[in-house]
């Protein structure tokens, strides 16, 4: 990180191949749109290119860090565009969703991991996961979820609280370690 | 292990780690942080569970055509800033024999701005300070086929209203761009200006009600001149 932090082209390449796909797919589940995805990894990656983004270790692994940014990113891009359609992944995006074959060989070893994560979101209530997928994935506000659940925005922030606590205590330790 | 226990702030670590805080929520709730010693250590530990959650996601292969054009700008602006540390070229027939005379790594550094900013006279990307109407700065990078526009101590816009740029060739009409920003708190932006540059002479800048606007509804408080 050091590296690209001094602005050398190789390290940077480096980082880029060995986080793509996963800032790519991030991006991907909650754009809904190929070329959106591109354009908020392209700005993510840029950013720290450009501007060497100090990254902190005590706050995680370079791929978490990354992927915060990506999240950030795509949000900030969701705001400012203001465009909702498309946020709501698996319907409009089908036709752009990369076929089956393109699942790349990291999904395979970190099924564990995967699974172990999806049963996790799996396990909350259903109107606790909601709001994690509609903030976390979807980008939305929480008090846009408050308007679209018609619930006080009290509710939605208690049930995202209540969420990650529950997903804290069922994935231990390894929450922070699986990315 | 336990469930962190409620306390009397506000509960927005949740929301906060996950995004779905307000710009100015997420900002009083940073400002609250300084403080609270019990919600920076539930934002940390709902940190971790947030870090986990991309696991979830289908993995893809990202498209090469992204990969090339990524690394391919991080490559142009690495050799940008080596020509801008690097010594003058002896022939640059427009640096001012009186700089040069006066040498030394400034010359270096106002030649190597001159040339970025005339264009060079090569593809490479380029640096062009924008007229800003009001405060702050403006410039506008331009390379590959793109431009991003980098804003310093700029005024938020007005309530309920986003920043929008638009692409101008020649004499006609501004076009609109899918791009819509806002600044942050600082002022700051960073903007990849998305629309194809072909022929472009002029960036420009308006403000405009949420979600923008098919065509330019206020005067421009940026303009940059691409050509």
């Amino acid at each position: 990180m050091q590296l690209v932090h001094d602005g050398q082209a190789g390290a940077f390449e480096v980082l880029f191949d060995r986080h793509c796909d996963a800032a790519y797919s991030l991006a991907y589940r909650m754009c809904g749109r190929r070329s959106l995805a591109e354009d908020v990894v392209q700005e993510a990656f840029f950013s720290l290119w450009r501007s060497g983004v100090q990254y902190d270790p005590a706050r995680g692994s370079v791929r978490a860090w990354l992927l915060r940014v990506v999240h950030n990113r795509t949000i900030d891009a969701f705001r400012r565009s203001a465009v909702k359609d498309g946020r709501d992944v698996h319907d409009d995006a089908a036709a752009e969703r990369l076929p089956a074959t393109e699942l790349t060989d990291v999904e395979v070893e970190r099924r564990e991991d995967v699974l172990q994560v999806r049963d996790a979101l799996e396990g909350l209530p259903t109107e606790q996961r909601q709001v994690i997928e509609l903030a976390y994935f979807g980008g939305f506000s929480h008090s846009q979820i408050a308007e679209m659940l018609h619930l006080p925005p009290g509710t939605v922030k208690g049930r995202m609280r209540l969420a990650l606590s529950k997903l804290r205590l069922t994935l231990g330790d390894r929450a922070g370690s699986i990315v | 292990m336990s469930v962190v226990e409620p306390h009397d702030c506000s509960g927005d670590a949740a929301a906060y780690v996950l995004g779905a805080l307000e710009p100015a929520e997420a900002e009083a709730f940073r400002r609250h942080l300084d403080s609270c010693v019990v919600c920076r250590d539930e934002m940390a530990a709902f940190e971790r569970v947030i870090d986990s959650l991309p696991a979830a996601v289908p993995q893809y292969r990202a498209p090469t055509s992204l990969r090339r054009r990524v690394l391919r700008d991080a490559r142009e602006q690495a050799k940008q800033q080596a020509r801008a540390s690097a010594p003058p070229p002896r022939r640059l027939h427009f640096a001012p024999r009186t700089v040069l005379a006066g040498a030394g790594a400034f010359a270096a550094v106002l030649i190597a701005l001159v040339f970025a900013l005339s264009g060079g006279g090569s593809s490479g990307p380029r640096t062009i300070t924008a007229a800003v109407l009001g405060h702050g700065t403006a410039t506008v990078r331009v390379g590959g086929g793109r431009a991003e526009l980098i804003l310093n101590h700029f005024p938020a816009p007005p309530a309920g209203e986003v920043y929008e740029v638009w692409l101008q060739r020649g004499s006609s009409a501004p076009s609109p761009t899918r791009t819509l920003f806002s600044v942050t708190s600082q002022g700051t932006a960073d903007v990849g200006v998305t629309g194809k540059l072909s022929g472009v002479s002029r960036l420009l800048v308006t403000p405009e009600r949420a979600g923008g606007s098919p065509r330019p509804t206020h005067p421009a408080v940026i303009v940059a001149r691409l050509a």
